[in-house]
């Protein structure tokens, strides 16, 4: 196949050559992924398609999906993640638009140091974060005493931890980075002189928002969207640390099947449906990016 | 409400005009203190009460201490995680850089078939929920009858992480031109002089930079820990199971804070060492943002 597009016939060596480099360099990352991350995914498929040990039955079915799909409980855990998930990442939208304008736009010599605090954002451990979250939100927390001592509440607030509102929170905050990051890479792009073109058109700020900026950042939203909203769906260390009984999620039961109650086959099915949608997702988003991109 | 800032200085005569001059500033840094505040305040104060002088995390303040740090030290199993997850997570590193050198050259340079196979199945790794490879690695090795251990985790974490280093290296190869590659080979070099000479000075930030995401991703990594450790625990993990069975704790916070400055450490430190190494292939300051917006796009 190489030496076909070589522009001049190729020696014996040079063909022997081109074959043994490729295979060289990508045999041992090839191997590895094929070995520990395909197989592990057909054997979980595999597992997801087998009666489980105790029901005392052998073949195959599409009984634990079945189960799963049927659950009314499950549904409505489903329900939960969807609204969390979504809520989520509508409001890092909403911060991260303006935000990554401002990075681009107007910080000057302060941009890359921002920049460098995002990253460390992210870097931070996770688990830390979400620490210092429940530290602050809890019922005897930092917010709740300081609410009652400045005379604003009478009784620490509830809702504050162990909610839909905490998963959120911790959430939002969690992704924020990698929402901002795309955004940000799709306003470098743009030329600041379109914005004065706009101006001089006589478009508002409003105008000038929807018709020249959303147009031209559309691909880095799908970006951001690909690359947050799979993690946001899937999550289940925030909800088990902040959600309490309101804010189970689809991972939590994925958790408590595999390793509370046992069930592999069912913890399998749940995950292979949580991997088609996740699946069927990031196709989506990413033909949303690149039709966007055509069309520039 | 940010989204006001955007026509910067719109001239129009007559009254406010100076204050509408500067709103749109205004509104621009008041933007970023609030995200900042939202992104670090937490973890700040997470910080200040590991010297409270009270074993309940609320106020009011008891007093300076430093005993939790004691504690924290002498706490066999805070140690051993914090070790276990070191020793991993340099493991992983230098194995992630290895791998992902060899595939985003291969990806990159190389021309054979099933490139775009290999290349789509690198790219899906990095798509593929934490969650569903952890239970999915949890399943394989116990029907292969393999215990789970710090090597399991170590295993998935390389699956997982060297993938993102052929990301942002394969960015790195792609921005250059190869017209310097064989121009060199052209004016004699030898393919390990022309590596070296030409196509490493161009890489080194990005090098630099995946090495430090590695590390990152497989210290802070939950999920594929949590699923695939068995009974060692890594640093994220002991977190976790701390805070299922208990209250807030104080060590806790310790361990944290300790954990925390060092990654602000690793991290400016990474962005100088980046800053150096882009100056050195003369592109300088713009390395940073270079390196952002291309391992996303």
């Amino acid at each position: 196949m190489e030496s076909a597009s070589l522009p001049v016939p190729a020696a014996p060596r040079r063909r022997w050559r081109s074959l043994l480099r490729p295979f060289a360099f990508m045999s041992a990352p090839t191997a590895l992924l094929g070995a520990f991350f395909l197989a592990p995914m057909v054997v979980m498929l595999v597992i997801a398609l087998q009666y489980g040990v105790l029901s005392g039955q052998s073949g195959f079915t599409l009984s634990n999906f079945g189960d799963v799909l049927s659950d009314p409980l499950y549904r409505e855990v489903a329900l939960t993640t969807v609204l969390i998930a979504t809520v989520a990442m509508v409001i890092q939208l909403l911060v991260a638009v303006p935000l990554a304008y401002v990075l681009a736009f107007k910080v000057g010599r302060w941009e890359v140091p921002l920049l460098l605090f995002f990253v460390l954002a992210d870097e931070l451990n996770p688990m830390v974060r979400i620490y210092a979250w429940r530290m602050l939100l809890g019922r005897e927390g930092l917010i709740n005493t300081a609410l009652i001592d400045l005379g604003i509440t009478n009784a620490p607030v509830d809702a504050l931890l162990f909610s839909k509102f905490s998963v959120i929170l911790v959430l939002s905050t969690s992704y924020l980075t990698y929402t901002v990051i795309p955004i940000y890479a799709a306003m470098k792009a743009i030329d600041g002189n379109l914005f004065e073109a706009a101006r001089d058109l006589g478009a508002g700020w409003a105008t000038t928002a929807r018709r020249v900026l959303l147009p031209l950042i559309a691909p880095g939203i799908f970006v951001a969207l690909l690359l947050v909203y799979i993690p946001l769906f899937t999550d289940f260390a925030s909800p088990a640390l902040v959600g309490g009984t309101e804010g189970y999620m689809l991972g939590n039961a994925v958790q408590d099947l595999v390793l509370e109650s046992g069930d592999l086959n069912g913890g399998a099915a749940m995950s292979m449906l949580m991997l088609g949608a996740s699946a069927i997702f990031a196709i989506v988003a990413y033909r949303l990016t690149k039709i966007r991109q055509l069309e520039q | 409400m940010a989204t006001r800032a955007a026509p910067a200085a719109r001239v129009e005569p007559g009254l406010g005009l100076r204050l509408r001059r500067r709103l749109p500033g205004v509104a621009s840094w008041a933007l970023v203190a609030l995200v900042l505040v939202i992104l670090f305040g937490p973890v700040l104060m997470l910080a200040l009460f590991s010297f409270n002088d009270s074993s309940i995390i609320s106020l009011p303040w008891e007093g300076f201490t430093t005993r939790w740090y004691d504690e924290a030290w002498s706490n066999g199993q805070a140690r051993d995680a914090v070790v276990n997850s070191l020793i991993v997570a340099s493991l992983v590193t230098v194995a992630s850089l290895v791998l992902g050198i060899m595939a985003a050259w291969g990806l990159t340079r190389l021309r054979f078939a099933g490139r775009g196979f290999a290349a789509g199945l690198h790219g899906s790794v990095l798509v593929v929920p934490w969650l569903i490879i952890g239970v999915a690695g949890l399943i394989f090795f116990s029907q292969l009858g393999v215990a789970l251990s710090l090597q399991t985790i170590g295993l998935m974490h390389l699956v997982v992480t060297f993938p993102l280093v052929v990301a942002i290296i394969s960015a790195g190869l792609v921005r250059f031109s190869r017209s310097l590659e064989e121009a060199a080979i052209d004016l004699g070099a030898s393919q390990m002089q022309m590596l070296r000479y030409v196509v490493l000075p161009q890489i080194a930030p990005s090098l630099a930079a995946a090495g430090i995401f590695a590390f990152a991703w497989s210290f802070n990594n939950f999920e594929i820990s949590f699923f695939l450790g068995g009974f060692d625990q890594t640093f994220p993990v002991w977190v976790f199971s701390i805070l299922r069975q208990s209250e807030n704790l104080p060590v806790v916070n310790a361990v944290s804070t300790v954990i925390a400055v060092a990654q602000v450490i690793a991290v400016f430190g990474a962005w100088r060492l980046i800053k150096r190494l882009g100056r050195r292939s003369g592109r300088g300051d713009e390395t940073l943002s270079d390196l952002m917006t291309g391992a996303v796009r």
